[in-house]
């Protein structure tokens, strides 16, 4: 405290006077902690939706699905080449998983029966998990199903459906998805490719590491396979990742504006208590600026006082907002130590420093107008 | 040499559509170490000289010389810079700041200074004072007497050449102002000179020499005795110099 003072003398006349009327001063300095707790919480809040989010939908974007084009002339199956040239092209991290697609009749017993799409896969463990039952490697017989489908049907490992007029026994219930990609399992019906009297693939999936290496992947698959003629298609979700990116940084701007017109009003209170400061203290800066304060000296001690209370209200601020981000995120993510990733500290220093920033800009005017006080008036009693 | 000097010092103040002269041409010198008292009615300038002298204020025409040196017309940080190195005021309401103790407000004009000494320079002073057992006391604990004390000791920090006093008494009672005058006398001694603006007739026991203010000229340089040159009379030149436009307020009675 004593290093302190000797370095910034201004600090202790700027700590006295707040001190001096201390209600105002916890009033205006309350202002930017309330300013401070918004942008903070309403920043982390943001993050914390996003993050939640992104684990919902898991690795947003990372796959491609290639299809044949629909343009005339063009083949209306995927070969065995377009398969190895989509295999080249992939990441070394990547999965390629070939698929046929067919409408058919299903029978689920009991005279139960409708005409819906079946997929037929070689690898199913590529593109699905599963959560009852195992999905046999290789895969050559059996069903499986998605999981809502088996829930509706009351359908698990061991039970029989009929695909197109043969039996077949259900050998494993799919996992729901985790996140969002081109096939979604919950209402599959999965059989070997040999079940399909078929040559070619329907759909060839590329699943990447992340939806970066997808939308390279999905270029140089549009650069190889359609360079003489549109024969495929190419789906990526690497625009969809990017508006949902887009959509989250607007949200959180918008949180943050809203944070800040508190802040805006704490100013305001800070520059009104200021004002009256300096109109009640006339005759002390008056003395100041007699005994040989130079104008800069007095501008340095008022504005030391509106930052000092910048830097409480800041302070008090930053300590609440830590716990209202643990709140937030134990009733959001389930998980309160989530409040430590460093993107919510970026969130708190940004609120603190616009809180101490307002103060000082509030405090600028009153200061200015003190220190250009001619000490004759303010003398005069 | 004299340490503060005025010569033909004309101030002049424009109040609605009128001039009003509160000085008409001061000459006014004072010796180091010399203890000097300006008396004179309500209105009659004192206060104004007084500000003339501290550079508080610039003259209308005329000179104040610091030292010999001609300070008019300086900037506002060159006189403030020269007011910290020659000047200490000391007032009639003392004027300490009231959230600071006795020795920090003895420190206030050199807060800015980083001076390691000035804590055991203000200490010495306020022992001067017979404060010694005041150091940490806030100014509402200290009686009057005690305040001007410390408001003296705060004007001695920078060690000053001239000390100039408003109305010093104006606030204590006789016993204490007898006191304080004192010390005064105390402080001419180590060749500090005082120049104290007053209504009170109990300074003159203690000082050099008094001067009088009346309507803007100096007594003893009476216009009569022809020695000031006679200022462009203006209109209102047989009107008591200003009363209520605050100038001079702390000629109160």
């Amino acid at each position: 405290m004593g290093w302190l003072r000797r370095r910034f003398p201004a600090l202790l006349m700027a700590r006295r006077n707040i001190g001096r009327t201390k209600v105002r001063s916890v009033l205006a300095a309350l202002g930017i902690v309330i300013g401070v707790i918004a942008i903070a919480s309403l920043g982390m809040f943001g993050l914390t939706l996003r993050y939640q989010l992104s684990q919902n939908l898991g690795d947003i974007g990372n796959q491609v699905m290639v299809m044949p084009a629909d343009s005339e002339g063009a083949p209306d199956t995927l070969s065995e080449r377009d398969l190895r040239q989509i295999e080249s092209v992939a990441g070394s991290g990547a999965t390629v998983a070939p698929a046929v697609q067919r409408f058919t009749t299903v029978s689920y017993g009991r005279g139960v029966s409708e005409t819906r799409a079946v997929m037929g896969i070689d690898q199913p463990s590529k593109l699905f998990e599963a959560r009852d039952g195992s999905i046999p490697d290789p895969y050559r017989s059996g069903a499986l199903i998605g999981p809502n489908l088996a829930d509706q049907r009351d359908l698990g490992p061991g039970d029989t459906i009929a695909v197109n007029g043969s039996t077949v026994r259900v050998v494993a219930v799919l996992s729901p998805s985790q996140g969002f990609g081109f096939t979604d399992p919950s209402n599959q019906i999965v059989l070997p490719t040999r079940s399909f009297d078929t040559r070619g693939y329907d759909t060839i999936t590329v699943t990447e590491t992340d939806s970066t290496a997808a939308n390279a992947t999905a270029m140089a698959i549009r650069a190889q396979l359609n360079e003489r003629r549109e024969r495929v298609t190419v789906r990526d979700f690497s625009s969809v990742a990017d508006q949902i990116g887009q959509s989250f940084q607007a949200l959180n701007l918008f949180l943050i504006g809203i944070g800040s017109i508190s802040l805006l009003v704490a100013g305001v209170s800070i520059l009104n208590v200021m004002l009256m400061s300096t109109v009640e203290r006339r005759q002390e800066i008056g003395v100041l600026r007699a005994v040989g304060f130079q104008k800069l000296d007095v501008l340095k001690i008022m504005l030391s006082e509106a930052v000092l209370l910048g830097i409480i209200g800041g302070l008090v601020g930053a300590g609440f907002s830590i716990v209202a981000g643990l709140v937030l995120n134990h009733f959001v993510v389930g998980d309160a130590t989530l409040v430590l990733r460093p993107g919510n500290f970026l969130y708190i220093g940004l609120a603190f420093a616009f809180g101490v920033g307002t103060s000082l800009l509030s405090g600028l005017y009153p200061a200015w107008k003190a220190a250009n006080e001619r000490p004759v008036e303010a003398l005069r009693s | 040499m004299a340490v503060i000097e005025t010569r033909r010092v004309v101030k002049r103040y424009r109040t609605g559509g009128e001039t009003l002269e509160a000085l008409k041409g001061i000459d006014f010198a004072v010796e180091p170490g010399e203890f000097v008292s300006i008396m004179g009615p309500s209105g009659s300038g004192k206060t104004t000289l007084l500000n003339l002298l501290g550079l508080l204020d610039d003259p209308s025409e005329g000179e104040v010389l610091l030292d010999g040196e001609d300070v008019t017309g300086l900037t506002d940080r060159e006189q403030t810079a020269a007011r910290k190195r020659t000047i200490g005021f000391v007032f009639q309401n003392f004027y300490l700041i009231p959230t600071l103790t006795a020795k920090e407000n003895v420190e206030v004009p050199a807060l800015f200074d980083h001076d390691s000494t000035v804590e055991r320079r203000s200490v010495d002073l306020l022992e001067r004072m017979g404060l010694g057992e005041r150091l940490d006391h806030k100014p509402d604990e200290l009686s009057g007497g005690q305040k001007q004390r410390v408001a003296i000791a705060r004007s001695l920090i920078n060690e000053p050449r001239v000390l100039l006093a408003d109305e010093p008494t104006g606030n204590l009672d006789r016993d204490t102002g007898r006191k304080i005058l004192e010390e005064f006398v105390d402080i001419t001694e180590r060749d500090v000179a005082v120049i104290a603006v007053t209504h009170d007739e109990l300074v003159n026991d203690y000082v050099d020499r008094t001067v009088r203010l009346v309507d803007g000229l100096m007594g003893e340089d009476a216009p009569a005795t022809g020695r000031t040159p006679d200022p462009t009379p203006s209109p209102d030149a047989d009107v008591p110099g200003p009363t209520d436009d605050g100038l001079t307020g702390s000629d109160r009675p």
